[in-house]
This record gives C-alpha cells, sequence and structure tokens, in this order.
C-alpha cells in the first residue's frame, strides 16, 4: 500500500505552518515541522519527506543556499513560499533548483494545486510519444499538427514550438529566459518582446477569451505557466 | 477655477508684488533702500513656504528684477554696487533655506496623514476579518448560507488589505527615485487578465467589456505599475457604481500615444471633486461611507506621470470616465520568424 506523502514544511512563522499543515493535513498528506535551517537538514535525514514547503525568509541564512544543499543531498520536489515583491528572489530560487513557489498571500486552494501539481510532475509522469494533450488540445509533435475542440490550428512554426514546449511543460512555472533559451536558442535570453509577441499570438488562437485566459497563465516578472486541468 | 487651485501660490506671490510695488512706489520719498529691499523679501520667503525649489527660484528672480526699479540706475538692471549683488545672493540662500526646511515639515506632515489614513484603512478589513472569525468560532451556527456569507466577507477584506498593502509597496517605490522603474515590453491584455484576477470572480467578471484593437502592439514600461494601474481604476469603478452596471475598458494604440479609459454608470461627479480626485488623500464629499485610502488615484497619477503620461477624470452621459494617456517612447521592432 502506498504510504500517504509526507511533507516537510521550512517555515519560521508558527501561524504560517499551522496553516500549511493543517491544510495538507485535510487533504492526507502527513506534515513535519521545521523552524531553521538546521532543524529541517535534521529532518531531511532522517525523515526523507517526499515533497519539501521552504520558506525563502529563514531568519538563519539564505534560502537559495538551503536548495543547492538540499538538492546535493536529495532529489525531492520542493515548492518555495515566498513574499510579494520580490520575483528576483524567485527567479533565483528556480533556478537553484526549485521546482515550483507560492507568493504569500496565498490561498490554500492555490497551495494544495501547487503541491499536487508538482507531485505528479516528479512521479515521473513525463509526457512521451508525439501526441499531446492538454483539455480540448491535442498537438502531434510528429505531425507539426494543432487540434483544439475538433478545428485544426494554424500555428506558425515559432507559435508551434512554444505550444510544444508548454505543453510538454504543463503547469509548471517557466521563468522568461528559460522558454527563450529553450524556445528560440541560446543567444535569445533577454529576447522579452519576442516572447510577449508569440504569446499574445499564440492565446489568440487557443484561448477563447483573451483577456482571461484558461491556458498561458502570465506569472508577472517571473514567466508563464500552461495550465492543463484535466491530466495529460 | 479649480484647475487653478495648484498654482495657488503663484498667485499669492504675484498678489504680494503688485501690493509690495504699490507701496513702494507710494511711500517711495519716505522708505530708505534697505526698507524697501527687505519688502521685497516677503514674496521670497511666502513661495519658498511652499517647498518648491522651481517655485522659489522664479519668484525670487522676478523679485530682484523688481528690485531693479529702485536701484539706481533704475529700470536699466544694471547693477554698479556690489552691495547689491549680495543682497540678491542672500535673497536666493534665504529662499533656499526655507524651501528645504518646508519641504521636510510638508514631508513629516504627509507621513503623518499616510500613517494615520493607513492606520484606519488597514484596521477596517482587519476589524471585519477579526469579527466574523470569531463569530465562526464562538457560535455553533450551521446554517452553510451564513456560515458562507461570513468566510467570503473575510476573503473580500483579505483581498482588499492585500490591495492596499500592494498600493502602498508601490507608491513607495514611485516615491523612492532610487528605485527607477522596471522597465519591458508589456502586454496589455495580458495586464487587463491579471488585473481581473486580484478580484472576486463574480465582483468584476460579467460586468467588464473590454474593447480594443486585436493587433495592440506591445507597450514599453513598467509592466507591475500598469498593472496596478489597472487593478486600482477597475477597483475605483467598482466601488463607485451600482453593482449591475457595467464598466467599460477601452485601449486606443496610436503611433504616438496609448490610451486607456475605464467608465462606470454613476452619479456626475462635481467639477471641484473632477479637478481634485487626484491629489492625495483627496475623497469626494459623497463618499463617507465607501472605504478608500484616497490614495489609489494618486498612485495612478503617480503611475502615469511616470510613464510621462497623463491621467484625468470627466463625466460622461450617465457616469464618469478615467482617462490614461502614455506616450509610446519606444516602439517594438518588426519581429521576423526567427525559428
Amino acid at each position: 500500500m502506498k504510504h500517504p506523502t509526507l511533507v516537510l514544511i521550512i517555515e519560521d512563522d508558527n501561524a504560517i505552518s499551522r496553516l500549511l499543515a493543517l491544510s495538507l493535513q485535510q487533504n492526507k498528506f502527513k506534515t513535519l515541522v521545521a523552524k531553521d535551517r538546521h532543524t529541517a537538514l535534521r529532518e531531511l535525514q532522517t525523515r526523507s519527506p517526499d515533497l519539501i514547503l521552504l520558506d525563502l525568509g529563514l531568519p538563519d541564512g539564505d534560502g537559495k543556499e538551503l536548495i543547492k544543499t538540499i538538492r546535493t543531498m536529495l532529489s525531492v520536489p520542493i515548492i518555495v513560499v515566498s513574499a510579494r515583491n520580490d520575483e528576483k528572489e524567485i527567479i533565483a530560487s528556480l533556478d537553484a533548483g526549485a521546482d515550483d513557489y507560492v507568493t504569500k498571500p496565498f490561498s490554500t486552494d492555490e497551495l494544495l494545486a501547487r503541491v499536487r501539481s508538482t507531485q505528479r510532475r516528479f512521479l515521473g509522469l513525463q509526457k512521451s510519444g508525439n501526441i499531446i494533450t492538454c483539455s480540448d488540445i491535442v498537438i502531434d509533435v510528429e505531425q507539426f499538427s494543432v487540434i483544439k475542440g475538433n478545428q485544426p490550428l494554424k500555428l506558425t512554426p515559432t507559435e508551434f514550438n512554444l505550444l510544444k514546449y508548454f505543453m510538454l511543460h504543463s503547469n509548471e512555472v517557466l521563468p522568461h529566459m528559460k522558454i527563450l533559451k529553450e524556445v528560440w536558442g541560446v543567444g535569445y535570453q533577454h529576447e522579452m518582446q519576442y516572447l510577449r509577441t508569440y504569446v499574445n499570438a499564440l492565446r489568440k488562437k487557443i484561448e477563447s477569451d483573451t483577456t482571461s485566459p484558461e491556458y498561458i497563465q502570465t506569472e508577472l516578472g517571473i514567466g508563464y505557466r500552461f495550465v492543463c486541468t484535466s491530466p495529460a | 477655477m479649480n484647475y487653478l487651485y495648484p498654482y495657488r501660490h503663484y498667485f499669492v506671490s504675484l498678489i504680494l508684488f503688485v501690493l509690495i510695488t504699490l507701496i513702494s512706489q507710494i511711500f517711495k520719498e519716505n522708505l530708505q533702500m534697505i526698507n524697501i529691499v527687505l519688502i521685497h523679501l516677503i514674496p521670497v520667503i511666502v513661495i519658498a513656504l511652499w517647498g518648491n525649489i522651481l517655485a522659489t527660484t522664479l519668484i525670487t528672480t522676478l523679485s530682484i528684477a523688481l528690485l531693479a526699479l529702485y536701484i539706481p540706475p533704475t529700470l536699466s538692471f544694471l547693477v554698479h554696487e556690489l552691495m547689491y549683488l549680495w543682497s540678491f545672493v542672500i535673497f536666493y540662500i534665504v529662499g533656499y533655506i526655507i524651501t528645504l526646511q518646508a519641504k521636510r515639515i510638508h514631508h513629516n506632515s504627509i507621513k503623518e496623514i499616510l500613517y494615520s489614513t493607513l492606520s484606519h484603512d488597514l484596521k477596517t478589513p482587519l476589524s471585519s476579518i477579526m469579527g466574523n472569525a470569531t463569530l465562526l468560532v464562538d457560535s455553533q451556527t450551521v446554517d452553510p448560507a451564513i456560515r458562507y456569507k461570513t468566510i467570503s466577507l473575510i476573503i473580500e477584506s483579505s483581498r482588499q488589505m492585500n490591495r492596499l498593502i500592494s498600493n502602498l509597496l508601490d507608491s513607495a517605490r514611485l516615491q523612492n527615485s532610487q528605485s527607477p522603474l522596471k522597465k519591458g515590453w508589456c502586454d496589455m491584455e495580458e495586464l487587463i487578465s491579471l488585473a481581473r484576477r486580484e478580484f472576486r470572480r463574480d465582483t468584476l467578471h460579467d460586468r467588464l467589456e473590454c474593447r480594443f484593437d486585436s493587433d495592440l502592439p506591445l507597450f514599453y514600461a513598467d509592466c507591475a505599475l500598469l498593472l496596478r494601474l489597472f487593478v486600482n481604476l477597475l477597483d475605483n469603478a467598482l466601488k463607485y457604481s451600482d453593482e449591475d452596471k457595467p464598466i467599460r475598458l477601452d485601449i486606443r494604440a496610436t503611433p504616438a500615444e496609448f490610451r486607456i479609459t475605464i467608465s462606470n454608470e454613476c452619479a456626475p461627479i462635481k467639477k471641484t471633486d473632477l479637478d481634485n480626485l487626484f491629489e492625495k488623500f483627496y475623497r469626494a464629499g459623497n463618499t463617507a461611507d465607501i472605504s478608500g485610502s484616497g490614495l489609489g488615484l494618486t498612485i495612478c497619477r503617480d503611475i502615469s506621470r511616470a510613464h510621462h503620461g497623463n491621467i484625468r477624470a470627466y463625466n460622461i452621459a450617465n457616469g464618469v470616465s478615467f482617462e490614461v494617456t502614455l506616450p509610446v517612447l519606444k516602439r517594438p521592432a518588426s519581429l521576423k520568424e526567427v525559428l
């Protein structure tokens, strides 16, 4: 029988750690709280959790350093909890090896959605094969074709590659520079104009209302997230 | 008259000049040169109390120019005695010292107003949160409708607090010239979708009618601040209109500028209120029962100005419109397919 997922919460604020623990426990997760870096590292070695929620503003030391340390020890998904207005910190944490983030204040629904999708990704539910499906969008990598509903979509090569990249990494937070590098190539990391223009064009083709997109969500100052509600 | 209000200090100084010149001319025979010079220092002090360096410089220069009426050779703007040059220098020094002091005092008083407004506006949603949460803990009520209403109020109040805090952070960023704008390419449609997400679905979603060209170009600006601009204007439109009336958002782009207009249906706003809406902590007379800090529109103005643009409010047939004009300072290069 599968044991319940153990989540290690690294957070120094009692109220927040209680809230996190409570909402996870309500949803059949087991939780463990560490208030500082030192306890966190000890718990990591003795209890080997399945997922980590890490507050970036720990009193003893830099959160990013802790992510790097954890990465050298274990391959376990890390979700960063951060205060508003520090996109740089979030991007740096993602670069350091964090898998996703939530910003304070967050709703518990939002947190659980992140936890579940990160966990799913980590359990090796990688998309394979030539056909990727997300809600009513089906993309055939081999045939270069996209179908939404029953209608084939006409995409330019760049739009197609962008959509393909998004769908291969659905529900993942994708920093701007990473998308530019993966879709356009090395040397294009700073060409934000390309990304904005093509995301706008792609939205016009796949979203029913571009002012309230279902698929391509903007993470302001950070990147994009391609949301797939039905598992691909 | 109200559009002259921001320049009131200039008018006071100019009226003073007229009075001073009258007095000096009438009593020319009885007054010593030193008296005349000292009288001319009065408008300098008056304007300096406003705390605006540019205004002080202007009025001081004018004051010195007027002294040419008395300093021999009169009306020639030539000064033969070094003594007068010293007087002029002292005029500027006095002006600037008072300006700087006034600025500091002014700054502190703004801080005080800010603290008091803040404590009030943060405490209002906070008391709603505390009250409703206590209600849930204490009462044994299990009526799901009441529970739902109570919890919805808690969530709505938290969102309100969150918006206020975001405003404060952005406001602090705008005040602080050390942190310049973080400019990048912004997609207006994207910003509208993000602004929408800051509101509860049932409050805004069905009421918002957007109109813009489908091929709106990208705009080079601080995207986070533009988002704040949209959120504040939408928040404002929601607060001051009836629950079921539409809110219209128009964006027009020309090669030279972007024009964003947000309109809502409500009773017309008085002329005096229209002109002062964007002043810090100004709130129109009919708003006593609507929560707000009087900070939102000021930040909208600051954000528009930081982008060299403008904001204005005007009455329309059955409501009010807020119009933001932002000049296009950098055009997106035409893109070629790079793959």
